[in-house]
């Protein structure tokens, strides 16, 4: 069960995430070689990008409730027949709304939400529900915006989906017949949650939306023993390349055959013509059951299919403007499917058509994957100690049945090469590669999927000393795949759909009477990534200035991870390291050598070395290419995205 | 000094049940709240890591104020009563006379740091009462035309000393300390002799004792402390001077380039909706409200809620920093100044 299941609601609005982007650049994390012109505003690694002085915080602002949709399938949007319709959505009251954070600045691509709660209220200020969103990664990066990157500057959409946890329900929900029926249906008192965010501003644009983004919104019931991080749903991929971007490349769908209902979400993937989520197309578009297996490759050539290669099962009613969109928040349900449809759906692939001119031909936007298979890992975004050990849940399924006793094989992406400092544009220092040295990690090259269709891969987290230099820990990247099914050509669109992003944190050792020398590293490179607080609250390279703050510092040097005012916001430190901070500000020794640090320091340059003579020669496989193209396009780095205002049209 | 209407010290005169007390506490949560979006935004008003001297000073003070606030309603608390902090009426509209203030009063605003607002405001917020008119008649039959704070707080101590019994009829699950808070002054009121000696604590950090400068915990009260900022030098001990002290002290330098522009009483309807300025003063009130609605529950028997405020404290102070920093649009030369108004967490907008 998930946010796509019965009974749901959905809700939008826009969001805003004050990301800082001083630490988007490996390149300055290198303390040596910093410059002050890379705190300030402006592309390039010369300077900070887009938001230098940005404070992570991620929030909610102006969302309602727009639409619920019972159990019955049926979808409301009238206040009068339940007072949840219309109510506000909002993030924590009386504390900060949450915070946004990379994994790392060589890991973009999985930003993650942290501490943000997730309120409705009535107009009068008075709860409906509370919940705490775990946190979770954004996933399916895809391109959304016709128009490109114009006005905003960063076409691309991202897709969160987590659960509520810690559930309250307030006094007046028990008015609301639905929110009684999501209560009464939910497990575990926790709730399925999906934001698809999109439209978000880079840019100082004359709307003054900077800093903000749209968020399509939907809460349902989850289920014990379901996924928490993805809907266990059936996905359709795009095919149709326009210019190199899909469009509707990754949409989850539910088929319940119980009840001859198909709920499909397009919040994640529907093309919009502008920042704010204009739709304006021009084409009729259908949902319909392929007779033959399609496995085409996304091409700028349509595929076409007839009539006679299909089963229909309708129109998709979307209508142009913000109006729809909005209220639905882009799920469609098809309820009263035929026994046909009910039939063919239980072993065939779902399509996306529009269609065309060309007469009894209809285009295949998207299509479902290949032989309906669909596996993915739960907790994809790690971030480990030494020592530590995790479990990721895969959940396999075929068609949306368990696959079960299935084989899933994990593999570590080989070494990336170091890029020496004279390939980097600037040319500032070298950048560290990453998934090295090999032995950080412990996990099986193979687990199998039980009953239910779900294995689980324990990882465990070894002690590296520094192999990035300058940069805390490594990024590993871990590849998964089913034994005997090729990775679908259509799956994963801007990044590969199946990764672990893994940010291993460095082996430290607490010194016995930590002087400022054992955190000094630590502290500068803060003050230079962070100019929000070096500029408005306190030099952080500065010990002094620390001294001075201390009972404030150790406050928030000494909040659980899951408060938003955790420091380090980015939650990349190791946690022996934040100790050792906690540790000094308690007794602030300046004077000294660090003799720990400096040792784990050493140990860690001849590392890097050897390693970097290692994978020299070793070219980046097809993810790595793509993900450092998606960095690369997440920055606004190279955005040369034309506009599409043919969209569908053959 | 600070004059307000005699209404507020003859009802504490004249009160007979503790009940009657607490609308006068409230009151003095929100006098004491009512002077530190002027005070912050004086000390935010300096440019990136200037003046670290004179924003030391008013640092100091206006944690003070958050310390009398604080103590105001564990008073309210103890005695029973309800501190009421997330309220539209709770937030002055500046400029404005202060809380129980006299029409004709001081009128404070939100604006800059300069010397002169902090003689005309700063210092006449804080000035100590004049020992002469220390001898107070509390049950003097004719009204004078004006009371000082001073004399409301004092008049509040004695009428607690009256009628309150020993122990405080208050929930002590509801009393709020804080690890940022020295334990001696702030600590749980739960006996009558606790109020009486916190009260104590803001009358002297505002005025200093009645023939000292200087409070009982040796801290220069808040009214000198000002005056060193005007005077341009640090308050020392002089044998030779009247009281003991003198400003005779090492100069405290300052220069007004180091000062942003900000516009004087910022109001979010200044500015466009839709740019980006409102939008960052409406991030700014909703924070400021936010955290009025987190110290409503802090003083409102969560009393550990207040550690998760702080993080708002904290985005307040980067938000005015940010503002002062973005040029008004239509107002040459000027930048935007935090507007401290109460908003509700969402509007009252109905979907489209």
């Amino acid at each position: 069960m998930s946010y796509l299941n019965v009974p749901r609601l959905t809700f939008s609005g826009d969001f805003i995430s004050d990301v800082s982007t001083v630490n988007n650049d490996p390149q300055h994390y290198n303390n040596n070689t910093f410059k002050k012109s890379f705190q300030e505003f402006g592309t390039g690694s010369n300077n900070g990008w887009w938001n230098p002085e940005g404070g992570a915080t991620f929030g909610f602002q102006d969302c309602y409730v727009q639409q619920i949709t019972g159990e019955d399938g049926n979808s409301s949007s009238d206040p009068l027949l339940d007072s949840i319709i219309g109510q506000i959505v909002c993030g924590a009251e009386g504390r900060n709304s949450g915070k946004m954070v990379d994994l790392d600045p060589q890991q973009q691509m999985v930003s993650q939400l942290w501490g943000v709660t997730f309120r409705i209220l009535t107009a009068k200020n008075e709860l409906l529900l509370e919940g705490k969103i775990e946190p979770t990664g954004f996933r399916d990066l895809q391109m959304r915006q016709q128009t490109g990157a114009r006005v905003n500057g960063q076409p691309l959409g991202g897709t969160w989906t987590s659960v509520l946890e810690d559930v309250v329900w307030g006094d007046l929900a028990a008015q609301s017949p639905f929110l009684m029926s999501l209560k009464s249906k939910t497990q575990e008192n926790r709730l399925s949650i999906n934001l698809n965010g999109f439209g978000y501003y880079y840019a100082h644009a004359t709307d003054g939306r900077f800093s903000l983004g749209r968020i399509l919104g939907s809460l349902g019931p989850w289920f014990s023993g379901k996924p928490k991080f993805f809907p266990p749903a059936r996905r359709l991929y795009g095919i149709l390349s326009n210019n190199n971007n899909v469009f509707f490349a990754a949409s989850n769908f539910i088929f319940d055959k119980e009840n001859a209902r198909l709920s499909i979400d397009f919040g994640s993937s529907f093309p919009v013509s502008d920042s704010i989520g204009t739709i304006a197309l021009n084409t009729e578009l259908f949902l319909a059951v392929s007779k033959n297996a399609i496995k085409a490759a996304p091409n700028a050539t349509p595929y076409m299919v007839s009539p006679d290669d299909t089963i229909f099962i309708g129109k998709i009613e979307y209508q142009n403007g913000t109006g729809w969109i909005n209220s639905t928040s882009g799920i469609v349900d098809f309820n009263n499917l035929s026994d046909e449809v009910l039939s063919a759906l239980k072993e065939n692939q779902l399509l996306l058509l529009g269609a065309s001119s060309k007469t009894g031909q209809f285009v295949v936007i998207a299509r479902e994957a290949v032989d309906g298979i669909v596996l993915r890992a739960d907790e994809f975004v790690q971030r480990l100690d030494t020592n530590q050990t995790n479990e990721i849940n895969f959940y396999a399924s075929q068609y949306g049945l368990p696959l079960s006793n299935h084989a899933i094989y994990i593999t570590l992406e080989p070494p990336t090469p170091m890029t020496p400092k004279l390939q980097n544009t600037p040319p500032i220092c070298d950048v560290p590669g990453n998934n090295y040295p090999a032995d950080g990690l412990t996990f099986d090259a193979e687990i199998t999927t039980d009953v239910n269709g779900v294995g689980v891969l324990k990882l465990t987290g070894n002690s590296i000393d520094s192999p990035r230099g300058y940069l805390d820990g490594q990024i590993y990247t871990l590849d998964y795949d089913l034994a005997g099914v090729n990775t679908d050509s259509a799956s994963g669109s801007v990044m590969p759909q199946n990764f672990i992003a893994i940010h291993l944190r460095d082996y430290f050792e607490i010194p016995e009477t930590p002087v400022w020398a054992d955190i000094q590293p630590t502290m500068v490179q803060f003050a230079n990534l962070y100019p929000i607080m070096s500029k408005f609250f306190i030099d952080f390279s500065d010990p002094n200035a620390l001294i001075a703050k201390k009972e404030l510092l150790i406050f928030a040097f000494d909040r659980d991870i899951n408060d938003p005012i955790y420091m380090p916001v980015t939650r990349d430190l190791s946690e022996t390291k934040r100790l050792t901070i906690l540790k000094w500000l308690r007794n602030p020794i300046i004077e000294g050598e660090g003799v720990v640090l400096t040792q784990q320091k050493e140990k860690g340059e001849i590392n890097l070395i050897q390693e970097d003579t290692l994978t020299e020669t070793i070219p980046l496989t097809n993810n790595q290419l793509r993900l450092r193209d998606a960095v690369r396009a997440k920055n606004g780095a190279d955005f040369n995205i034309p506009e599409i205002t043919n969209l569908f049209e053959f | 000094m600070l004059k307000i209407s005699p209404q507020f010290v003859n009802a504490i005169v004249t009160a007979e049940r503790l009940e009657e007390l607490f609308p006068l506490l409230q009151n003095a949560i929100e006098l004491e709240h009512a002077t530190i979006p002027p005070y912050l935004t004086a000390l935010f008003s300096f440019k990136p890591n200037t003046e670290n001297a004179i924003r030391k000073v008013i640092h100091s003070i206006v944690i003070e104020e958050m310390l009398h606030m604080t103590i105001a309603a564990n008073i309210l608390n103890a005695l029973g009563g309800k501190p009421d902090i997330s309220n539209p009426n709770f937030v002055p509209d500046y400029p404005t006379h202060l809380p129980m203030g006299i029409g004709e009063g001081l009128i404070v605003g939100i604006e800059k740091y300069s010397p002169e607002l902090v003689k005309k405001v700063f210092m006449e917020i804080e000035e100590p009462e004049n020992p002469l008119d220390l001898k107070i008649n509390l049950q003097a039959k004719a009204l004078p035309t004006y009371r000082t704070i001073g004399e409301f707080y004092m008049a509040l101590q004695q009428k607690i000393k009256e009628i309150a019994p020993e122990k405080l009829p208050g929930d002590p699950g509801r009393q709020v300390t804080s690890d940022f808070f020295d334990p001696n002054l702030l600590y749980p009121i739960l006996t009558k002799d606790d109020a009486i000696s916190a009260i104590n604590i803001i009358i002297e950090q505002g005025e200093g004792t009645t023939t000292s400068p200087i409070d009982e915990e040796g801290e220069i009260a808040h009214y000198y402390r000002f005056q060193e900022l005007y005077v341009g030098k640090e308050l020392i001990k002089d044998p030779t001077a009247p009281h003991g002290y003198s400003f005779s002290g090492p100069e405290i330098p300052f220069d007004k380039n180091n000062v942003q522009p900000i516009f004087p009483n910022t109001k979010s309807n200044m500015l466009s909706e839709g740019s980006e300025g409102r939008r960052q003063v409406d991030i700014f009130n909703s924070t400021y409200s936010n955290l009025l609605n987190g110290l409503h529950r802090t003083f409102n028997g969560e009393p550990d809620y207040l550690d998760n405020t702080i993080g708002l404290m904290f985005d307040l102070r980067l938000t005015s920093q940010k503002l002062a920093e973005m040029p008004f649009p239509g107002k040459e030369g000027y930048t935007i100044g935090p507007s401290y108004e109460f908003v509700k967490v969402m509007t009252e907008t109905v979907i489209v």
